[in-house]
């Protein structure tokens, strides 16, 4: 496997949210097409060393839009029940 | 808690992350064809044809038998493979180069003959793989790398609009659609709609996306996705055009 399969995980009130930095290659979409604007640039860096990103959890209503958007399927949110 | 990513089954987990440019289109566009193949179980029944130009990097991109082919040469690669065994699924992807410039020929006669497959062109409006050169999907006033100040519709003609195209020249039983990755449920649907045309047996499946390609358009992802979602439909308009399911409402 050519992907180190390193997680960056968040947990909050509404869900749990996971980066995946091998995969994520920093294109900003799911930046743009957050419907709450918790997503802002990490210092973490991504597969071709741009900035990965990272979710501030108060914010972040664990809809799900930015892993539907994301074009490497980088992302990761699983809804708390 | 989870470990993996959320992917499509039919995806390949070694090949990813994927070669196509950050914000590409494509993967997109890959993700809902991966989600439709799923959902309608027929991975071990696929063939995959892909195309010169950015197409050619989902080469290794599924987990189902894959062909790359000459430049526009995919629809009639995938028709011979039909032809020769019916009960595989063949789908023929390219983009906007393969299927409206230099395949544009293949891609008409196999419509024309209702051929039984299902062709997925991905429309991001330049030649993306060369650099980004005006291409027939080139929209009027679009700066490009060869149309420096803005397509000149009085000397390079209007955009070609591949599906209006193809829905005119095509018999009963085709089906077309033109999706876009703005609306990435609504180009699953007519994704799987195409794939079940093709498995219905009916006729020549033709869905057209519109893409975002924001390293040639030069383009930072709040102007990639302004572009997709509001310059491009106003030309390319989005929606089913050919149904054989809907009947009598000509």
């Amino acid at each position: 496997m050519s992907v180190a399969l390193k997680t960056f995980s968040h947990k909050g009130e509404k869900g749990y949210w996971t980066v995946f930095p091998g995969l994520c290659k920093g294109c900003g979409l799911c930046v743009e097409k957050c419907p709450k604007d918790c997503l802002k640039w990490s210092d973490q860096l991504g597969v071709y060393g741009t900035p990965t990103i990272e979710p501030e959890m108060d914010k972040c209503i664990a809809c799900g839009i930015c892993a539907n958007v994301c074009p490497d399927c980088a992302i990761t949110v699983e809804k708390n029940k | 808690m989870s470990t993996l990513p959320q992917m499509p089954k039919s995806w390949r987990l070694e090949s990813k992350p994927h070669k196509f440019c950050p914000g590409c289109g494509h993967g997109l566009v890959l993700k809902a064809l991966g989600e439709a193949i799923d959902e309608l179980g027929i991975q071990d029944r696929v063939a995959f044809g892909c195309d010169i130009g950015c197409s050619l990097l989902a080469w290794d991109f599924f987990n189902v038998d894959t062909v790359q082919t000459h430049h526009g040469r995919t629809t009639p690669v995938m028709t011979g493979i039909k032809r020769a065994n019916p009960d595989i699924i063949c789908i023929a992807y390219m983009g906007d180069g393969g299927g409206y410039a230099i395949g544009s020929q293949h891609l008409v006669n196999a419509a024309a003959r209702n051929e039984r497959i299902t062709a997925i062109l991905v429309n991001n409006c330049n030649y993306a793989m060369t650099g980004g050169q005006m291409a027939p999907t080139t929209l009027p006033g679009m700066k490009t790398e060869t149309s420096p100040y803005g397509r000149d519709v009085e000397q390079s003609g209007y955009p070609t609009q591949g599906p209006e195209m193809v829905a005119a020249i095509t018999r009963e039983g085709a089906y077309v659609a033109r999706g876009t990755i703005a609306n990435l449920k609504q180009l699953k649907s007519y994704l799987k709609k195409a794939l079940e045309n093709q498995m219905a047996g009916n006729g020549f499946s033709f869905v057209e996306s519109l893409a975002s390609c924001p390293t040639n358009w030069r383009t930072n992802a709040k102007d990639t996705w302004a572009f997709v979602e509001q310059e491009m439909p106003k030309y390319f308009k989005v929606g089913e055009i050919k149904n054989p399911a809907e009947k009598g409402d000509e």
